[in-house]
């Protein structure tokens, strides 16, 4: 399984609040994605935007809550369709199942398209050690693969690297020119990999929903190389997390709606492909084998956990990533494992053990924005209060949330928020405070650093938003309040 | 197919992983591993086949009734997803906009499916006039392997049709056909299709209701595949600038025959 860093989440986050050039990545992705998530629901309207979401969450919900039966459904109609399903308790039976076809098949060439759950496997050193040449080709995937390094985004794996990072990198590995022109770039990868396509006796990739009703695995590209992955090998083999199941294949006239759109903004991906088993005699070509491999890892301790079932709804879109204000300050390797982000703070603790994670739950303001951008409607916020209260009651003390900073201030929070009295003054001493105490650094409406100790240990690794020159309590008690009131008092009238 | 080689697989048996997923949705009460069926029906898997085909059948109904809207709809969705819309009225003109397109493009070698849109839209005689070397898949007779990819390597041009085209996408959806190869379209640096009327649906619910029809009519069989293809190959993975044509195609063409 892949190295689990989840416990150094307080200094890679702080390194990474230091990096100009990862600021100017994840302005980038907040920007860019998110916008154009915005525009593509707009365009839709809202009113069916929710629609779907409701559909959407409603199949998920009834499909994990039957989960067994789903997926013994899927395991026989890939039977019927001619393809071999293999079940995985943990990433070590999948590498196994894998290591197995490779060897039994003489594979010597692989290319793979993106798979979240093979950087879980920590499935490349596996096939390098049998002496198989792997190939990732989804491009940010190629740039992380040569680089060394592992995805910093669900749907953009190599965002935090820079044109001429890229380009320095091709010029190294690839023995290049050193050209930092990103279509150039482009077509050097194309150039690269096409052979390789070619080459290879087998092809891997994930799969964005595996149908039950067909047997059908369904990926959603934009650049064609999942479909030159599952076509041009002799074997495909796809590996996927078992919630990926969906019922029917009429189901997907939803999720492909809401997954392009929440991804990219798009209305659909340049590709879908939907594979189900190997080719048939009359079809001119495509893979003789079809294998699908089903992975647990983890996943039935999130089925048990009926607070935390629903991360298993996820369909890994990264809307809560390009919209969460800390996603934005710290980016995705901070997070120390796979799944960055708000449902990276949920899933890795889950599937890694919360002892090592126990500070990603605390990584969130809880400010609701990850719940309104999934599609699914996940209640990520009301996830991570629970992780929260976990490490805070564990009996384990490896467990429990610990810094003494941590405890103060959750502790004096809890304390002004059980009184409007107490908040009240302290709202008013701090707004006074805060411009007359010298060294209390403001940048872009946050507080990047308070001076007092106390305060400044909590915003080490944390902003705090300024206080405003109105509090709410003011602007209810002398504005909206009255309004009411007098509302109200109209309807006695 | 492979049984010999499955008994020695590692992983987990079905059994004891389906068991094991009852375990933890709390219902294995009987131990059995058998897998139990849902507490209430699923409507879609409730669909009989003469229910399917009821519902086709009042599909083919709306289809007719409002082809002039839909056919404007693909092409302004399928002009926003990237393709490069051409409309034209006849066998002639179509043929016509391939033969203008390939010489605007230089292209000397083109690649053609044998899907049935061919025999209706007889493409090859007009190029080969011009001198390009139009490479032609035939149905039925398979090619050897790296014979049949060099050729689609070389190509300049790949030329196809499609089995539905989506006015809610702008998406062509291409099912396997004899002397259909799944590279045609994906691999030369230009796709050219062509769409006719008929072919085109309104919606994904549409397209999936017609395929899960004809995997029922066929006793369970779905086909290896079903491709979507909306307009050109591209990534955004370098500083999120987006670029055509990194693994497939980089510029995709559209003749809609009218």
């Amino acid at each position: 399984m892949a190295e689990v860093k989840t416990g150094q989440f307080q200094t890679a986050s702080a390194v990474a609040m230091l990096d100009p050039q990862l600021r100017r990545a994840l302005d980038r992705v907040g920007v860019g994605f998110d916008v154009a998530r915005r525009n593509a629901i707009e365009e839709v309207s809202s009113e069916a935007w929710e629609e779907w979401r409701e559909e959407a969450r409603n199949i998920k919900i009834h499909t994990l809550d039957h989960l067994d039966y789903y997926l013994e459904l899927l395991h026989d109609n890939v039977t019927a369709a001619g393809g071999q399903v293999h079940f995985a308790v943990d990433s070590a039976e999948a590498n196994a199942i894998v290591a197995h076809l490779v060897q039994s098949r003489g594979v010597k060439v692989a290319t793979k398209s993106k798979s979240m759950v093979s950087e879980e496997l920590e499935l490349n050193p596996v096939l390098e050690s049998l002496g198989v040449d792997v190939y990732e080709t989804d491009l940010g995937e190629y740039i992380i693969q040569l680089a060394g390094e592992t995805p910093s985004h669900l749907v953009a794996p190599a965002l935090h690297k820079s044109k001429e990072d890229v380009a320095e990198l091709f010029a190294e590995k690839l023995g290049l020119p050193y050209d930092d022109d990103i279509e150039v770039m482009a077509a050097a990868a194309r150039v690269a990999l096409r052979d390789k396509f070619m080459e290879a006796d087998l092809g891997i990739s994930g799969a964005n929903f595996v149908v039950a009703e067909t047997g059908t695995l369904v990926i959603v590209t934009n650049e064609g190389n999942g479909r030159l992955c599952t076509s041009a090998p002799r074997i495909h083999i796809g590996i996927t997390g078992m919630e990926k199941v969906i019922p029917s294949m009429q189901d997907l006239a939803i999720f492909l709606r809401l997954l392009p759109r929440s991804a990219t903004g798009q209305r659909i991906s340049s590709y879908v492909s939907m594979i189900t088993g190997p080719r048939r005699e009359d079809d001119e070509d495509g893979p003789e084998e079809f294998h699908l491999i089903l992975v647990d890892n983890g996943r039935s301790r999130m089925l048990r956990d009926p607070k935390l079932r629903e991360a298993l709804y996820c369909i890994r879109c990264g809307a809560c990533l390009n919209i969460c204000p800390v996603y934005q300050r710290v980016g995705g390797h901070a997070y120390g494992w796979v799944y960055p982000g708000p449902i990276g703070a949920v899933v890795s603790p889950m599937l890694t053990g919360l002892k090592e994670a126990k500070a990603l739950p605390q990584a969130s303001s809880l400010c609701g924005a990850c719940r309104e951008a999934c599609p699914i409607k996940i209640n990520i916020p009301r996830m991570l209060l629970e992780l929260r209260h976990r490490t805070a009651e564990s009996e384990d003390p490896a467990e429990k949330a610990s810094s003494r900073s941590e405890r103060l201030m959750a502790g004096a929070y809890g304390m002004l928020m059980n009184s409007p009295g107490r908040m009240g003054v302290a709202a008013s001493i701090g707004k006074v405070a805060q411009n007359l105490i010298p060294g209390m650094s403001k940048s872009a409406g946050w507080i990047r650093k308070a001076p007092l100790p106390l305060l400044s240990q909590w915003t080490r690794a944390r902003d705090l938003p300024p206080l405003p020159p109105k509090s709410f309590r003011e602007i209810w008690r002398d504005e909206l309040g009255k309004d009411v009131a007098q509302e109200a008092d109209g309807d006695r009238g | 197919m492979t049984a010999a080689s499955s008994g020695n697989i590692p992983g987990t048996s079905k059994t004891d992983f389906l068991r094991s997923v009852r375990e933890a949705l709390g219902r294995d009460s009987d131990g059995s591993g058998g897998a139990a069926p849902p507490s209430h029906e699923y409507h879609r898997l409730e669909e009989t086949l003469p229910q399917l085909e009821e519902q086709a059948a009042e599909l083919g109904v709306r289809l007719r009734e409002k082809r002039p809207q839909l056919l404007d709809r693909f092409a302004e969705m399928a002009g926003r997803g990237g393709w490069n819309v051409h409309r034209v009225s006849g066998v002639e003109a179509a043929i016509g906009r391939v033969d203008s397109l390939v010489s605007e493009l230089q292209a000397a070698r083109v690649v053609r499916s044998g899907q049935s849109v061919f025999d209706d839209v007889p493409v090859d005689a007009a190029l080969e006039w011009k001198g390009i070397d139009v490479a032609p898949i035939v149905q039925g007779e398979n090619a050897p392997r790296g014979e049949l990819r060099e050729t689609i390597r070389q190509a300049d041009i790949g030329l196809t049709g499609t089995d539905y085209a989506l006015a809610e996408t702008g998406s062509l959806v291409i099912v396997p056909r004899r002397g259909l190869s799944r590279l045609v379209s994906l691999v030369p640096p230009v796709h050219i299709a062509l769409v006719r009327p008929e072919e085109v649906l309104e919606s994904l619910h549409d397209l999936f209701l017609l395929r899960r029809l004809e995997y029922y009519r066929r006793g369970g069989e779905m086909g290896s595949y079903l491709n979507f293809i909306t307009g050109p190959s591209r990534t955004a993975d370098i500083e999120m600038t987006i670029v055509q044509g990194v693994h497939g195609p980089k510029s995709v063409h559209l003749v809609l025959i009218e």
